[in-house]
C-alpha cells in the first residue's frame, strides 16, 4: 500500500464508527477512505516456472538455522520466489521446535542493514570497493604473509567450511584457528572431559525423575535448548518430575522450577558439596563410590557451614537432598552462572560429584553417539580461545587476520582493551554480513550471503543420539548480487593461493563432489544421493560412542571474597532473544519482551526488593554499576528472583554499531567485567565481577509490557502459595 | 523437491487441460488458411445459483508496458481466462500468466505485430514485463480467488467452465471487451459484503480480515 495513509489503526478507528451501522453497511463504500489503488502497485509475472510453483501457495524446502550455534534443521515456506517462515525440521533432532531467535533468523536474511558490497580502509574509514579491488587487496595484504603470521577468529564452524578453512590455513602455514562463543558451556566440557572421559555426553532429561541444575539454563540458553525443551515436557509428564534450580538471576528455567534457591553467587558447589553431606549423614547413601579425599572434603561441609557460606538455608539443603534421595535416576546440571566464576571449575566437579554419588552415569548421562566424520565435526568456542587471541595479538604475532560469524569487540570486557590489541594487526578481514563493531574496525570487508541463500553443509555440536550433516540450500536467491557465501570465498582464498585439489567452479559444485566422496555406509542406497539429501536437509552419519568413566577431582572449594568496595556480584545474565548480541539487530528480538522482566528495546538491571529498599530506588530509577574497570547506568526492574548480594544485567544490548536496531539501545554489561579467569579452563569468569551499586536520582519508564504484577484479584489463573501447596499436597 | 539454481529458470511450458488442445488445434486451422474468419463471441451466459453482486465504477485507464488485448483473446479467439489465469482455481491469487505461456502461442502466432515484438524481446532478455496492478485490495483484505472460483464454477452444478468469464465478470467487469484491464467495480467492503449476504457466503470479520 505504497503512498496510503490508511493505517491498521485508522482503519479500526473508522470501522469503529461505521461499523456500528453495519446491517446497513454504511460506511463501507468508501473508496476514497479506504483506498484500492490502480496501477500504483507492480506485479511481476514468472518467466518460466519451475512446475511445482503456484503463485500464492508455499513450497517447503529444507535448510539449517544459523542463528545461533546449535545448527536446527530447519523448513522454510518459500512463496513466490521469497522465503516466508521457517519451522523446525521434523526428521531432525529437534523435531519440528523452532526457537524464537530461529523463527526471527528471517530477519537477519532482510535485513536492511545488510553489507551488499566489499568495503576497504581508505583514509580512516571504510569505503564501497569492488569485487575486483577486494581481491586485489587480499592478494597484497594477506597473498604473501610469512608462515604462520596469519590467523582465523571465528564463532562456531563446522562441515564442509571447517574442512576448507582447515586446508586454508595449512596454505598458509598457519595452525592459528580461534573459535570465540561468549555463550558457551567450555567448563563444563573441561570437567566431563576430566571425570567421564567424554566433553559432551548425552543428557537424558526426560530419564530423570528429579533434576537439580545449578545455574544451567537448558530451556533457554544451555547447549541444546529446543532439544532439551522437548525432553523437559516428556520428564514433566506423566511421572511428574521434580525440577530444583540453584543460580543468583531466575532464568527460564528458574521461572519454570518447584524450587527455585539464590544461593551466594560463586557458592554453587559448596551448595553441591552440603546436599552430598546431608545424602551420607542423614539418608546413608553410600559414599563409597566417591574416593576417599572427596569424602573428606564432603564432611567439611555440614548444613550450618554451608548456610554460612552460600546463605541457602538448611531447610532448603536438607529438603533438595529429600528430593534427590526419593526421585532416581536424577540429573545434576550445571552451567553459566556457576561455571564462570573464578572457582567455576570446582563448581561443576561439585555438581558432577553429585551424579557420581547418586549413581546417574550411566542412567541419566550417558556416552554420546558422534558424527561418523571427523573432519566434519563441529568445532565449538570458548572464551579461552578469546584471552589466547589477545595475547598473541598483542605480541605482535599475526600480520593477518580474519575475523568470521563473532563479534569480540562487543563481548570482550573493556579491561581486555582488545581494539587496542588489534591495532598492531596491520591487515584485519571481517567476513560478516553486518557492520557489527569489530567489522567496523576491519581494513577490508567481505559481504557474506546470509544462510538462506546459500549452499552449505554444517554439523550440530550436540547430536548425542543420532548425529547428521545438516544441508543447507538457498531457499531464495541473493538479495544482493554483490555478496558471497562464507564456502565461496574459502574456495577463492585457496584459488588465489594457488593450492591444488581445489579447482571448483564454486562452492556448490565442491560440496558435491566432497559429498560425492562420502564412504558407500554414509551414503546409502539412495538412488541419487545429493538430491536425497538436499531434500531431506541431512544425511544420517552416526559412529557409536563408549561409556562414560567416573575420576572425580579435587572438590576442595575456595572461599568467594566479600568484596570490599564492591560488595555487589554482577550477573551478565544470558537469554534466548539478545543471546551474545549478535540478535541485537533484529527487531523481533528486540520486541520480544523478557521472560522475567518483560522490558524490551531497552536494558535493565534486576536487584532484589531488599536491595532496591536499602538503596531506596523504586522501578525505573537509575542506578549507576561500577566496578574496577568502570561503570554503567541503568534503570532498575525490582524482583524477587535475584540474590540479594547479585545484580543482574542481560547482556546483548548496548552495541555501539550493528545497525539501526542494535546502536545505542541499552547497556552492555560485559563492558565493565573485570579481568577474571577461571584457571584450570583459561576461561574467563564473566560472573566473577564484584559491583557497587548507587542510585543516580534519574528516572524514566521502564518500557515493559503489562505493568502489573497481580492479577488485580481478577482470578485469571488461579494460584495457591507455596506454603499451602507443601502443607495439602505434602512435596 | 529442491529449489533449482535459479528461480527464473527456463521450463518447459505445458498446455494445461481441453481448452489448450482447442485452442492450439484451433490456431493451426486458423495458419491453414481461415486466418480472415472472425469468430463470434458466445452469447451472454446465465451462471445459475449466484445472485450477482450489484455495483458498478468507473476506474482509471492504467498504463501497461504492452497494451495486452484482452479482448482479441478472449472473447475473438475465445480463450478461457483460465487458460492463462491458471492459478484462479487453485490459489488466493489468480496469476499474472508466465512470459513462457505468451512465448508458447507467440513464438509462432503473429510474430510481426509490434506488441509481440516487445513481448519477444522481454522474453529473450530473460525479463518479465513489470505489469501495472489494476485490481488492488488493501493489505488488511484476504480476498481469495480459489473459493469463488470453486464455489461459483467448480461446485456449482448446471455451471458450465466454458462460461467462467461470466463469473469473472462479477468483480472484473466484461474483460473479454477491454484491451487492457480496467477497474469496472467499486471492489469495497460494501459491495464484497452484499454479495456475501445474498449469496450465504461467510460473514465473519476473520474471513477477510485475517
Amino acid at each position: 500500500m505504497s503512498g496510503n495513509d490508511i493505517n491498521r489503526r485508522n482503519f479500526l478507528k473508522f470501522m469503529g464508527l461505521g461499523g456500528v451501522g453495519a446491517a446497513t453497511l454504511t460506511g463501507c463504500d468508501m473508496p476514497t477512505t479506504v483506498t484500492i489503488e490502480e496501477g500504483k502497485e507492480k506485479v511481476v509475472s514468472y518467466l518460466a516456472p519451475e512446475e511445482y510453483v503456484i503463485p500464492g501457495i508455499g513450497n517447503w524446502f529444507a535448510s539449517t538455522c544459523q542463528q545461533c550455534p546449535s545448527g536446527c534443521g530447519v523448513h522454510g515456506r518459500v512463496r513466490e520466489g521469497r522465503v516466508l517462515k521457517l519451522e523446525g525440521n521434523p526428521e531432525t533432532l529437534n523435531g519440528n521446535g523452532l526457537c524464537m531467535m530461529g523463527q526471527a533468523s528471517l530477519q537477519t536474511h532482510y535485513n536492511p542493514d545488510r553489507i551488499t558490497q566489499p568495503m576497504a580502509r581508505k583514509g580512516g574509514s571504510l569505503v564501497p570497493v569492488s569485487w575486483d579491488e577486494a581481491w586485489k587487496l587480499l592478494q597484497e595484504n594477506a597473498g604473501k604473509v610469512d608462515a604462520g603470521r596469519s590467523a582465523w577468529f571465528t564463532g562456531t564452524v563446522s562441515g564442509h567450511q571447517a574442512v576448507l578453512l582447515k586446508a586454508l590455513n595449512k596454505a598458509w602455514g598457519s595452525q592459528d584457528h580461534y573459535v570465540y562463543e561468549a555463550i558457551n558451556n567450555a567448563v563444563g566440557e573441561a570437567v566431563n572431559e576430566a571425570v567421564l572421559g567424554e566433553a559432551v555426553p548425552a543428557y537424558h532429561l526426560n530419564k530423570a525423575k528429579a533434576i537439580l541444575s545449578f545455574g544451567a539454563d537448558f530451556l533457554g540458553t544451555w547447549v541444546s535448548p529446543v532439544h532439551f525443551a522437548k525432553q523437559y515436557a516428556e520428564f514433566r509428564t506423566g511421572d511428574r518430575g521434580i525440577l530444583m534450580q540453584v543460580e543468583p538471576k531466575m532464568s527460564l528455567t528458574g521461572a519454570n522450577a518447584d524450587m527455585w534457591v539464590a544461593a551466594r553467587p560463586g557458592t554453587e558447589g559448596v551448595v553441591a558439596l552440603g546436599i552430598a553431606n546431608v545424602l551420607i549423614s542423614k539418608h546413608q547413601v553410600s559414599g563409597s563410590v566417591l574416593p576417599q579425599a572427596a569424602l573428606d572434603v564432603i564432611a567439611q561441609y555440614d548444613v550450618n557451614k554451608v548456610t554460612e557460606v552460600s546463605g541457602v538455608s538448611g531447610d532448603q539443603l536438607v529438603r533438595m537432598a529429600n528430593y534427590l534421595r526419593g526421585n532416581s535416576p536424577s540429573l545434576v546440571l550445571s552451567g553459566e552462572s556457576a561455571h564462570n566464576h573464578e572457582n567455576g571449575y570446582q563448581n561443576a566437579m561439585a555438581a558432577m560429584m553429585l551424579n557420581i554419588l547418586l549413581g546417574n552415569v550411566g542412567k541419566t548421562i550417558d556416552g554420546s553417539n558422534k558424527l561418523a566424520v571427523e573432519e566434519l565435526q563441529a568445532k565449538t568456542g570458548s572464551s579461552a580461545a578469546l584471552l589466547k587471541f589477545a595475547e598473541a595479538v598483542d605480541a605482535g604475532k599475526y600480520d593477518v587476520v580474519f575475523f568470521k560469524g563473532t563479534n569480540p569487540l562487543f563481548t570482550a570486557p573493556v579491561a581486555m582493551d582488545l581494539a587496542g590489541k588489534l591495532a598492531k594487526v596491520p591487515f584485519k578481514v571481517s567476513l560478516s554480513m553486518f557492520l557489527d563493531d569489530t567489522t567496523m574496525q576491519a581494513d577490508l570487508v567481505l559481504p557474506l550471503s546470509s544462510p538462506y541463500e546459500e549452499w552449505n553443509t554444517s554439523v550440530a555440536p550436540y547430536q548425542p543420539v543420532e548425529a547428521a550433516i545438516s544441508m543447507s540450500q538457498p531457499l531464495m536467491n541473493p538479495l544482493s548480487s554483490e555478496t558471497r557465501s562464507f564456502g565461496d570465498l574459502l574456495l577463492g582464498m585457496l584459488k588465489h593461493h594457488g593450492v591444488d585439489g581445489y579447482d571448483f567452479p564454486s562452492y556448490y559444485a565442491y560440496l558435491q563432489d566432497a559429498m560425492d566422496k562420502l564412504p558407500a555406509s554414509i551414503k546409502g542406497s539412495a538412488v541419487d544421493f545429493w538430491a536425497d539429501s538436499v531434500q531431506k536437509g541431512y544425511v544420517k552419519a552416526t559412529a557409536e560412542g563408549g561409556s562414560l568413566t567416573t575420576k572425580l577431582g579435587d572438590l576442595s572449594q575456595k572461599a568467594v571474597d566479600v568484596g570490599g568496595d564492591f560488595p555487589m556480584h554482577l550477573v551478565p545474565s544470558s537469554n534466548q532473544t539478545m543471546w551474545d548480541g549478535r540478535n541485537a539487530n533484529l527487531p523481533w528480538m528486540q520486541e520480544q519482551p523478557d521472560q522475567i522482566s518483560k522490558v524490551f528495546w531497552d536494558s535493565w538491571a534486576e536487584i532484589h526488593p531488599k536491595t532496591a529498599a536499602k538503596l531506596g530506588v523504586h522501578e525505573g530509577d537509575y542506578i549507576r554499576i561500577k566496578s574496577d574497570q568502570g561503570s554503567i547506568d541503568v534503570k532498575v526492574y525490582i524482583y524477587k528472583g535475584v540474590h540479594v548480594d547479585a545484580v543482574a544485567v542481560p547482556m546483548g544490548r548496548g552495541h555501539k554499531e550493528y545497525g539501526r536496531y542494535a546502536k545505542g539501545n541499552g547497556v552492555n554489561p560485559l563492558s565493565i567485567l573485570s579481568e577474571v579467569i577461571e584457571p584450570t579452563s583459561g576461561e574467563l569468569a564473566t560472573h566473577g565481577t564484584r559491583v557497587s551499586i548507587t542510585k543516580t536520582g534519574e528516572h524514566e519508564e521502564l518500557p515493559r509490557l503489562g505493568g502489573s504484577e497481580t492479577q488485580v484479584g481478577r482470578r485469571l489463573v488461579s494460584t495457591v502459595s507455596a506454603e499451602v501447596f507443601r502443607r495439602t499436597e505434602g512435596a | 523437491m529442491f529449489v533449482s539454481n535459479n528461480f527464473l529458470s527456463e521450463g518447459c511450458v505445458k498446455c494445461v487441460g481441453k481448452t489448450a488442445k482447442r485452442f492450439v488445434s484451433m490456431v493451426f486451422a486458423a495458419l491453414l488458411g481461415f486466418g480472415g474468419l472472425m469468430f463470434v463471441g458466445a452469447a451472454q451466459a446465465e451462471v445459475p445459483n449466484v445472485v450477482p453482486p450489484e455495483g458498478s465504477y468507473s476506474g482509471e485507464d492504467v498504463p501497461q508496458p504492452i497494451e495486452f488485448p484482452h479482448d482479441i483473446h478472449a472473447d475473438v479467439n475465445e480463450i478461457n481466462c483460465m487458460y492463462c489465469h491458471t492459478y484462479a482455481r487453485r490459489s488466493k491469487v489468480s496469476g499474472i500468466p508466465p512470459t513462457s505461456k505468451c512465448m508458447g502461442c507467440h513464438t509462432v502466432i503473429a510474430t510481426d505485430k509490434p506488441r509481440i515484438k516487445k513481448l519477444t524481446e522481454y522474453w529473450e532478455n530473460k525479463e518479465s514485463p513489470e505489469w501495472n496492478k489494476v485490481h488492488d485490495l488493501p493489505d488488511f483484505v484476504h480476498f481469495t480467488h480459489e473459493k469463488h472460483i470453486q464455489r461459483f464454477v467448480f461446485k456449482n452444478e448446471g455451471m458450465d467452465v466454458e462460461n467462467v468469464s461470466e463469473v469473472c465478470a462479477f468483480c472484473h467487469g466484461d474483460v473479454k471487451s477491454m484491451t487492457v484491464a480496467k477497474k469496472m467495480k467499486p471492489l469495497t467492503m460494501g459491495f464484497c459484503v452484499r454479495c456475501h449476504e445474498a449469496n450465504d457466503g461467510p460473514s465473519d470479520c476473520w474471513k477477510c480480515h485475517k
